[in-house]
Parts: C-alpha cells; sequence; structure tokens
C-alpha cells in the first residue's frame, strides 16, 4: 500500500486516497453514577478527528472532580490541541524524526494550557476551576506520536498481537493524587512517547478504566480487557449502532462496580492493514 | 461475538488500591464504664457501615492500636469485609506517646508492603480517640507525627472525649481536633466510615470532600 511506503511525499501520494477510509473510530464518553448521584455533568471530554496522509489525531481529557467547571477545561483542552495539530498537519509527517513529532506534540500540549489559562482569564475565574488531564495522540499507519499530562493512557496494538502502553497513568505516591493540565508543573511532568511499528489499532482511555484495564503501578496493558474491544471497533459497520453499543458498555454494571467515575474510551483500527486487499 | 455483548467479551482486572486506617484507641481507667461500651459498639457501627461498600470493604484496611499503660496491635490491618470488632476493655494509664509512634511504624510498615507488592494505595489515615493527656513521654512521638505530616505520609486526626487534653491534642494535630458530643460514638464511626468510602473511591483533587462533622461534635470544638 503506498500510505506505509515512506520515501514518498505524503501529500502527493495521498491525494486519492479517501482519508476517513484509512481509520474506523468508535468513541464515547459517559458520565459516571457518582456524578449522576450528585448531579455533576459528564466532565470528560473527547475528539478525534482523521486528517489527510492517514494522520488520525486524539485528545482526551477528565476534568477534576473537585473543580467547578472542568467539563468547560477538558472540551477547551482536547478541542485546542485539536485544532492546533490540525493546522500544523505538515509536523505530523511519518518520516519526521521522533525528537520532532514528540516535540510537535509537546507543542500540542502547551498549546491546549494557554487556551486554558485564557479561558479561565476570560471567564475571570480561578485556573483551578478549570483543571482537567489531557492526552493528545496522532497515529499514523507507521508511526505513533503522544504527550500526556495526568492519569488516563494510550495503547496500541500492533500486526504481531503486541499490546503496547505509550503512556501509562501519572500519580504520585498516592492515586488519586495527580498533576493536571493546569498544575504549575504541568509541562515538567508531562510525558511523550513515539512509537514506530505496525499499527493495526489504538485505545485512549480516561483514569475512570485504568484499574480494570492496567496492571498498576506499572501500567502493562491486560490483554483480555483490549482485544475483545479492538476486535469489536475491527468489526463495526454501523457507526451509530457501534457508538451505541460502546456507550452501553461503559453504562454497564460490570464497569460501574468499580467506578463511579466518568469513563471515555476512544478506540481506533487502521483496517487495511487487518485484511490487505 | 458479533452477538455478544461488549460486556460480556471484556474481561476486567481485579485490582483494589488500598486505603490504610489505623484506629488508634485510648483504652486506659478513665475510659472505663459507658464510655469503652459505646466506643466498642461504635467499632461494630464502622464495620457494619463499610461492609455496606461494596468498594470500600475491599479497599479500606482496619488495623486497631490500643494505649493505656502499654501498647497493644489488637488487630493488625485486614480489608473491611474480614474486620471482627474487637471488644476491648478500660485499665491502667495513657501511653498515648508510644501509642503514636507504634501507629506511625505500623503504617510505614504498610507502604513498604503495598510498594514491594505493587499494590496502589491511598494517602493512609490515623485516627486517635482519648478522654486524656499523654502520661509517657511523647517527644519523639511529636517529631515523628511531624514529619509525617509535613511529608503527606498520613492524615492524622484527633477527637477528643470529655476530659480530653485538647491543648495537647491541637499541639499534635492542629485543626485535625474534634471533641466528641457527650459519648455519640455511634455518630463518630458512621462519620468516619463515610469518610473512608469517599476517601477510598476518590479520583484526583478530591482528597477533601469530607463529610461535615457536626452530627458528633460538640459546640465550639
Amino acid at each position: 500500500m503506498k500510505i506505509i511506503e515512506t520515501d514518498k511525499s505524503e501529500d502527493e501520494s495521498q491525494v486519492e486516497e479517501p482519508e476517513s477510509a484509512l481509520w474506523r473510530t468508535v468513541a464515547a464518553s459517559v458520565r459516571g453514577s457518582g456524578h449522576e448521584k450528585s448531579g455533576l455533568p459528564c466532565q470528560d471530554s473527547h475528539s478525534v478527528e482523521p486528517l489527510p496522509a492517514g494522520v488520525l489525531i486524539v485528545a482526551v481529557a477528565d476534568g477534576a472532580g473537585s473543580a467547578a467547571h472542568s467539563e468547560i477545561g477538558a472540551t477547551v483542552a482536547t478541542r485546542a490541541a485539536l485544532d492546533w495539530l490540525s493546522i500544523n498537519q505538515d509536523l505530523l509527517n511519518p518520516n519526521a524524526d521522533g525528537l520532532s513529532l514528540e516535540k510537535t506534540l509537546r507543542a500540542a500540549v502547551e498549546e491546549a494550557r494557554e487556551k486554558v489559562l485564557a479561558e479561565a482569564a476570560e471567564r475571570e475565574i480561578n485556573v483551578c476551576e478549570l483543571a482537567s488531564t489531557l492526552i493528545v495522540v496522532a497515529a499514523t499507519p507507521t508511526v505513533v506520536a503522544c504527550a500526556q499530562v495526568g492519569d488516563g493512557a494510550a495503547v496500541v496494538n500492533d500486526q504481531d498481537q503486541r499490546l503496547i502502553a505509550l503512556t501509562k497513568p501519572q500519580f504520585g505516591e498516592y492515586i488519586n493524587e495527580t498533576t493536571f493540565l493546569t498544575s504549575a508543573d504541568a509541562l515538567t511532568t508531562l510525558q511523550s512517547k513515539v512509537w514506530r511499528g505496525a499499527i493495526t489499532h489504538l485505545a485512549v482511555f480516561s483514569d475512570g478504566l485504568e484499574l480494570l484495564c492496567l496492571k498498576l503501578p506499572e501500567g502493562t496493558p491486560h490483554s483480555q480487557f483490549f482485544a475483545p474491544l479492538f476486535h469489536f471497533v475491527s468489526g463495526i459497520t454501523e457507526e451509530m449502532d457501534a457508538q451505541t453499543q460502546l456507550e452501553e458498555f461503559l453504562r454497564s454494571a460490570k464497569i460501574r462496580q468499580f467506578t463511579d467515575d466518568d469513563v471515555t474510551l476512544v478506540l481506533a483500527t487502521f483496517p487495511q492493514r487487518l485484511c490487505p486487499h | 461475538m458479533s452477538e455478544q455483548k461488549l460486556e460480556d467479551a471484556v474481561e476486567f482486572l481485579d485490582q483494589q488500591p488500598r486505603c490504610a486506617c489505623v484506629l488508634l484507641l485510648d483504652t486506659s481507667g478513665s475510659m472505663g464504664g459507658p464510655p469503652i461500651q459505646e466506643l466498642n459498639a461504635g467499632l461494630q457501627t464502622f464495620r457494619d457501615e463499610l461492609v455496606k461498600d461494596d468498594l470500600a470493604k475491599k479497599r479500606v484496611e482496619v488495623a486497631v492500636i490500643e494505649f493505656n499503660s502499654q501498647v497493644n496491635l489488637v488487630q493488625d490491618f485486614v480489608t473491611a469485609e474480614k474486620f471482627q470488632p474487637p471488644t476491648l476493655y478500660a485499665t491502667g494509664s495513657t501511653c498515648m506517646g508510644a501509642g503514636i509512634e507504634k501507629a506511625l511504624d505500623l503504617i510505614q510498615e504498610r507502604k513498604k508492603k503495598y510498594k514491594d507488592n505493587g499494590v496502589t494505595y491511598y494517602r493512609p489515615w490515623v485516627f486517635l480517640i482519648t478522654d486524656g493527656g499523654p502520661t509517657d513521654s511523647t517527644q519523639i512521638a511529636e517529631t515523628k507525627l511531624k514529619q509525617a505530616e509535613s511529608k503527606k505520609g498520613i492524615v492524622f486526626f484527633a477527637v477528643g472525649v470529655q476530659g480530653a487534653n485538647m491543648g495537647f491534642l491541637q499541639q499534635i494535630a492542629g485543626p485535625a481536633v474534634k471533641m466528641l458530643d457527650g459519648l455519640n460514638f455511634k455518630e463518630l464511626f458512621l462519620w468516619l466510615s463515610t469518610s473512608m468510602q469517599r476517601v477510598s473511591q476518590s479520583k484526583p483533587g478530591e482528597m477533601t470532600a469530607l463529610p461535615p462533622t457536626d452530627p458528633w461534635t460538640a459546640i465550639g470544638s
């Protein structure tokens, strides 16, 4: 397939390719039972956008439960990160070296932070009221780059069925302590990673799912959790139906018995690699 | 597979982060009679409330240390669902200093065990209840306690029952000191149970969302 030939200019080789055909995605954020009980809105936010040249960009933010307007902070953060990546998409060339890609993703997080700080100033509220985590991922068929502040994680699956955690939940000594995008040390504790390989699937999720799918504290992905979900996203034929199924899953009693938090899960697959024509 | 619901197909890890809670209880002679009876009943309430919560009963780990003329580890850490409340008896003096030291050491050991076993955890609690003042030296205990608190190593909470040396408690615990209203141990332990439920399920940034203490505190404390 021409899209994984890395010696060609991506722009030229991609002109004829319909971008939406490259990635298949399904994503949902659902309000946790705890938030329902206390009348809080869903404070998670996600954005997913396919770009030309086979790039998929994803952002997930988890608004802090204690912050009054964290759902706004989370939305501003995901939107700002993807807008910035979209404008600067020429930097997301898979041929770019790892360091440049990492810098690009870090810049998207920095931009998101700036936008959240600006939002707080405009609303004349303390920036803590907009506290959220942020995970930003840019995936091409041959390289995935991501940057993250706070908890949640991004996991990829490759052609050899290897599950790789690109990031791991970031918490301090105690599991309920994390860094937020609005924290003073957000950019110094930011983790970023560039992974090269033959990606088949991607999952990005907020901290509500962490204990269920990652062996903590090391953050090793649990294959029996991810395999059925990746199988599911590979088999999507009806987008609306898939969205409903994912939401039902995230609201299921099985998940709610473990967490009363909001949960977000973004799933993506690069189908060309699964069933080559 | 396409017919199977996602929730049936997906397998979850069963890992529970732990929240250690040391009950550091004064069982000196002055606690005899109704106070110790109410305290014992309170421990039962604490257990009964915690086991009603599916997550808290697996996450909260309770240990009980009593101090009188000596210090006894009455109950080493067990999850709330396995906690059998002891029956405590009141006798002797008030070795509070040694009791505090024992509690801090016990927390240190527990944290090490968590780390060695790759178990994640919340900030541990030490919950002191006393109706008197220390009859032993508290110098080492105070130093260790200050260190632990400044490193955010523990949450230390002290409750004074009628007759307690409130000045001393304030000196060691600052604002985290409350005076019990009469012998209202029941409300106190209901509060503690709710607090532990909240802490053991708290998400980042939610550490301070504790319920109000009014139902069991004496006015003005």
